[in-house]
């Protein structure tokens, strides 16, 4: 053994190297993808985190606005600003309301046809 | 020799390390194999939480869309005194306008304590300072405790001083991870009986109690599921500050909102009968007062309200009044008096035992029947059907009565929805009182005809009116009018549902020209007459009951329709007790009428009769110039 090792030379072989470099190269790839894997996983969390915070916020936002906008429709409350800044509104009176000719109602379903929720129409008088 | 004792040293030593590896590998045997499980418990339960995450509750809606009840998210404040140390008062000084509370009651909270905890003194670290604070007071919070003076010369303070300053502003006061939600009607006590509240009830599941917050009385309560929603989950970690780690989440398993429930209930409409019946409350004192606005088409409620009622923001504090919290309209069965009339009168017409032409001797206001003496409340003689209405005779109503038989009278008490729950989607509807013909007196024949002898609800009442009015077909009343999903699509949608035909369009044609001529100048409710519309009603003025004899006490009703031919609406009001003058006709009539004339604008509804002839006049003059006008504007 020790006599092939004398005759061997003592030049680096290329095919080896490249293999051994090859293999250190993949496994430092893989290692840094792996950090940067978990890094942009880690990145990617605290911006959901923070959009679902913002999303919160946006939801509590719109609901406190919709309470806002419930509290100025109510009907108390327009009676009652009407009534405070004293503009003389009201309702029009049926006089002050013009009526346009509606086509013809259509007619009626027949009521023999009609089904009751509380069986067939009761005392047998009506048809 | 020394050799030998080398192989004794090493040997020796080796025996040692195989001792202590042996050791090391028992200790990792029994922490990694024998102790896995609870020690993978234990670490879980460092790290991992299970965060509850907890469903909207859905809202309630009017037939608009208009917001009668919603859920906000609020947090529970509270403290850690440990971190407070001796500011416990400067702290106290800043939270308590915040939190509305007592200052030094907060001292005394906010102060340091200890527990003891195994025989050894732990400093408390919670202290739970007030539930149900809005995101808006909490932000304030968190803003005043970052101005917190550290001293007069904060440059001078040692590194443990300024820990403490820092824990103080940013740790010591802090919220419950989990939102609470608090229910709130932006209407105040708009529709309260409808819409019901919420209540914490206690319950025991697998032997751990828990206290949940659910619907307790109206709307509320009867959709309670609906509304609720599906909790979710999330299992997580937290880092030492209780900070989620987002990237580390197991599970998450999203909520489902509840659903929002769109009532049929119009919030104009309510406020208009909730407007008359203050006023009408005001004026006769009763016990107290009652509306309700139904479309007899479909049945469908626009309006119901019963006063006194509560804030639901705040239900217990209803001054002093328990019934307050009752929705008599479907709870409290009564006598109905003379409205009950228009039962045994389609009856009659429509079994042909009568015709409206047909003419009964009122007997001069007294009539003796089985032993007992009936009276008018004026002396009438002759009587047609039709002027037994207009007039309200209790004698002629017993004499129809008479006439029809008890089982038919029965019958038509039934048919007409009496003595069954209307099925209306509340809680604490009652069904009345009917009893069997097997179970009637003598008398009963001629009582019931005129309301006496058998106990309904006002919902039926107005419901049976509304089958008159529904061309005889009694209707299902309808509150809810479709459930709809957090983005507004539609997931379920009611529909109107006829019950039975109770009476023929015919009899339907001649009772309402019989109702009609209760609101002239002839009739008891001339009060009830509307200037530009028809209207068909019936007054009822029942005489109360402590269960043994009749008191000096009234319960007066009006229950009409309009336009008469055309039914758009059907309004119920009745006063518990007025006190002063007590015919339905005069207390009641004057609120329907208030009602009628504002809601009928409001609706839109044609009007069916010409109006006064000055009034015309203004119109041809007003309506030219109105349309001049706007023609002006336009070419310009």
């Amino acid at each position: 053994m020790s006599r092939q090792r004398k005759n061997q030379s003592t030049a680096i072989r290329p095919g080896p190297a490249l293999k051994a470099v090859l293999i250190c190269g993949f496994i430092v790839v893989c290692c840094v993808g792996y950090v940067w894997e978990k890094q942009q996983i880690n990145v990617l969390a605290e911006q959901y985190g923070k959009r679902e915070a913002r999303l919160r916020e946006l939801r509590n936002q719109n609901d406190k606005l919709k309470r806002q906008l419930a509290a100025l429709l109510s009907p108390a409350q327009l009676d009652l600003r009407v009534k405070e800044l004293k503009l003389g509104l009201g309702p029009p009176q049926p006089t002050q309301i013009w009526w346009l000719p509606e086509p013809a109602d259509r007619q009626a379903a027949s009521r023999s046809e009609l089904t009751y929720a509380a069986g067939s129409p009761r005392l047998g008088m009506v048809q | 020799m020394a050799k030998k004792l080398q192989y004794r040293r090493l040997l020796a030593l080796g025996m040692l390390l195989v001792l202590v590896f042996a050791g090391l590998g028992y200790r990792l045997v029994d922490l990694q194999v024998l102790q896995h499980t609870e020690l993978q418990a234990k670490a879980e339960n460092l790290t991992k939480h299970i965060d509850r995450l907890e469903p909207r509750r859905g809202n309630i809606l009017d037939i608009k869309g208009n917001l009668l009840a919603t859920s906000v998210f609020v947090k529970t404040i509270c403290a850690n005194p440990s971190l407070i140390g001796n500011r416990y008062e400067d702290v106290a000084h800043i939270l308590a306008p915040l939190l509305q509370t007592n200052e030094t009651e907060l001292a005394q909270r906010l102060f340091p304590r200890t527990r003891l905890d195994k025989g050894r003194a732990v400093p408390i670290q919670y202290v739970m300072l007030k539930q149900k604070v809005p995101a808006e007071v909490w932000e304030k919070i968190q803003a005043a405790m970052l101005t917190l003076s550290a001293g007069p010369d904060d440059k001078k303070l040692s590194s443990a001083e300024r820990t403490f300053i820092e824990n103080l502003r940013k740790s010591a006061v802090y919220t419950e991870p989990q939102d609470d939600q608090l229910r709130t009607y932006p209407n105040q006590r708009l529709a309260a009986h409808v819409l019901g509240y919420l209540g914490s009830v206690e319950r025991t599941n697998d032997g751990v109690r828990s206290v949940e917050v659910e619907g307790v009385a109206g709307i509320e309560s009867e959709l309670n599921d609906k509304l609720t929603g599906v909790g979710g989950f999330r299992v997580t970690e937290r880092n030492g500050r209780q900070q989620e780690l987002v990237a580390l989440r197991e599970e998450d398993v999203e909520p489902r909102d509840g659903l929002n429930v769109v009532l049929t209930i119009d919030s104009v409409i309510q406020h208009i009968v909730e407007s008359a019946l203050a006023e009408g409350l005001a004026k006769h004192s009763p016990e107290s007062i009652s509306a309700m606005v139904i479309r007899p088409r479909t049945g469908e409620i626009l309006a119901m309200a019963t006063l006194p009622d509560f804030d639901p923001n705040a239900p217990g504090s209803t001054g002093g009044s328990p019934d307050a919290w009752c929705n008599r309209l479907i709870s409290n069965p009564a006598e109905p008096g003379s409205t009950f009339k228009i039962v045994v009168v389609s009856g009659g017409l429509n079994e042909g035992v009568v015709t409206l032409d047909q003419q009964f001797d009122c007997e001069n206001g007294d009539f003796l029947f089985a032993g007992r003496h009936l009276h008018d409340h004026e002396r009438y003689g002759i009587l047609s059907v039709k002027s037994i209405i207009t007039k309200s005779s209790n004698i002629g109503a017993a004499k129809i009565g008479i006439a029809m038989g008890e089982d038919r009278l029965y019958d038509y008490i039934r048919a007409f929805g009496f003595g069954d729950r209307t099925g209306i989607p509340l809680p604490g509807e009652s069904r009345g009182i009917v009893h069997p013909v097997n179970k009637w007196t003598k008398v009963s024949i001629a009582q019931l005809p005129m309301g006496q002898g058998i106990a309904v609800t006002p919902l039926q009442m107005v419901m049976a009116m509304s089958a008159v009015a529904n061309d005889g077909v009694l209707m299902r009343p309808m509150l809810v009018d479709r459930l709809q999903d957090e983005d507004g699509n539609t997931v379920v949608k009611y529909q109107p549902q006829q019950v039975r035909r109770v009476i023929t369009e015919e009899t339907v044609r001649k009772m309402v020209e019989a109702l009609k001529t209760v609101v002239t100048p002839d009739g008891t409710a001339a009060n009830a007459a509307l200037e530009h519309y028809t209207v068909a009603g019936k007054t009822g003025t029942a005489q109360k009951t402590d269960g043994k004899q009749y008191l000096d006490k009234f319960y007066s009703s009006f229950t009409g329709f309009f336009p008469a031919d055309n039914p758009e609406i059907c309004i119920y009001v009745a006063l518990d007790d007025p006190k002063g003058v007590h015919y339905g006709g005069q207390v009641a009539a004057p609120i329907f009428k208030e009602i009628a004339e504002k809601a009928a604008t409001y609706l839109n509804i044609r009007p069916d009769r010409d109006p006064e002839p000055d009034a015309q006049g203004k119109i041809a003059a007003a309506a030219p110039d109105l349309v001049s006008k706007a023609m002006a504007v336009r070419t310009q």
